[in-house]
């Protein structure tokens, strides 16, 4: 019987974290699912390596006493003991997996871990809670900053931080707020989907912003200054003269929070509208008239 | 018993230990269908391999139901794709 490199078999580092543990074993145990595969044997028995790996690496404790003894199993009291008790004769000297019920990990992980009953086989297997999902209808202003709300889900009050920069449609994910685990398996996970209103005025795409505002005739032709609104004040806009309808310019940094990232913002494009006169006084009237005298 | 040619959800979901709510989820993203029968939701004996293959995939792979209905399109697609082939290598073997 053979040593296994579970860090090997995942492709994983030995200081490898949960999360890249987790990651290595979703890319692998897709690559090599037999129901993705069907008919064959090789990625059946490649999928049943990927899993025990998973199951020792993913586990603090199996993880640990893998660590410990792996390469020395040959010499851990714990592991002779486990191995005599078991009177394993067959497979030695070879990296197998036994067929019949029982073979869904190899002789070394039985004998180092208890076998079939320490794991998540049939029979004793621990079953992850059902994930959960909820909704959350927010405005767009309660999520251009970081805050905490709490919810009722299933009679549970959870207290969670909604990130600045979320956006509508997102989806996060509360580990182990979903239904509870079944034979001590873990529970499942919370998955919360945004839906954010606009009464804002603004227009959001990614994190940028966009508005149109008015701007008088006379400070189009002439030029100066105007006062806008941003999403979290006002700001002071120098105007070219001669500014043509339409024209948009960028506020640098006045848009909107960029999700996870503190302290960073999109732009703010602000596209003026230039504002007809709806109607004039007989002195304003005389003044185009002059104008107009100009071939204006 | 007309239950006979069905399975209760109830059965399955304890011998699977799962939670019932996932197979409604099923359901509603029409990967099988929950019938009643006999004042019972079950499901048709003739689902039951698609139902445990789904059941895998979303335990194993951490699919949820959307995700499955993806997966479970794609491999019928290679199941009859995998017959197709086969069915040609069938009638070319008949022309060497």
């Amino acid at each position: 019987m053979e040593f296994i490199d579970y860090y090997k078999v995942l492709g994983v580092s030995e200081k490898a974290s949960d999360k890249e543990i987790k990651s290595a074993y979703r890319k692998l145990a897709r690559k090599y699912h037999p129901d993705l595969n069907p008919d064959d044997p090789q990625a059946e028995r490649k999928f049943k390596q990927v899993n025990e790996a998973h199951e020792v690496l993913s586990d603090p404790e199996k993880r640990k006493k893998y660590d410990q003894y792996g390469k020395d199993w040959q010499h851990a009291e714990e592991f002779e003991k486990a191995r005599k008790s078991r009177q394993q004769a067959g497979g030695y000297g070879q990296y197998t997996y036994s067929s019949g019920p029982e073979s869904d990990f190899s002789d070394f992980f039985e004998s180092m871990f208890g076998g079939f009953s320490s794991g998540r086989s049939r029979g004793s297997r621990g079953f992850r809670g059902q994930d959960l999902n909820a909704s959350l209808e927010l405005d767009l202003r309660e999520v251009y900053r970081t805050h905490k709300r709490t919810l009722t889900v299933g009679d549970k009050n959870i207290r969670i931080t909604i990130p600045a920069g979320i956006e509508d449609g997102q989806t996060i994910r509360i580990k182990g707020y979903g239904g509870p685990g079944i034979n001590g398996g873990p529970s499942g996970d919370l998955y919360i989907t945004f839906h954010l209103t606009n009464t804002t005025g603004f227009r959001r795409k990614g994190t940028n912003l966009y508005k149109t505002v008015d701007l008088p005739l006379t400070t189009a032709i002439l030029g100066g200054e105007l006062t806008v609104d941003t999403f979290d004040g006002k700001a002071k806009l120098k105007v070219k003269p001669l500014t043509q309808n339409n024209t948009r310019v960028k506020l640098k940094g006045k848009g909107f929070p960029v999700y996870k990232k503190e302290g960073q913002f999109g732009d703010l494009y602000v596209t003026y509208q230039i504002a007809m006169p709806k109607a004039l006084t007989a002195e304003q009237k005389k003044l185009f008239e002059s104008l107009r005298a100009t071939n204006l | 018993m007309t239950l006979q040619k069905y399975i209760r959800i109830t059965d399955f979901c304890q011998g699977h230990a799962l939670q019932e709510s996932f197979l409604y989820q099923l359901h509603e993203v029409e990967l099988i269908e929950i019938l009643e029968v006999e004042q019972q939701p079950v499901i048709r004996h003739s689902q039951l391999d698609r139902l445990e293959r789904l059941v895998r995939l979303h335990r194993d792979l951490d699919i949820g139901p959307q995700g499955l209905l993806a997966v479970d399109h794609l491999l019928d697609r290679m199941e009859a794709l995998r017959e197709e082939v086969l069915e040609l290598r069938r009638r070319l073997n008949r022309w060497e």
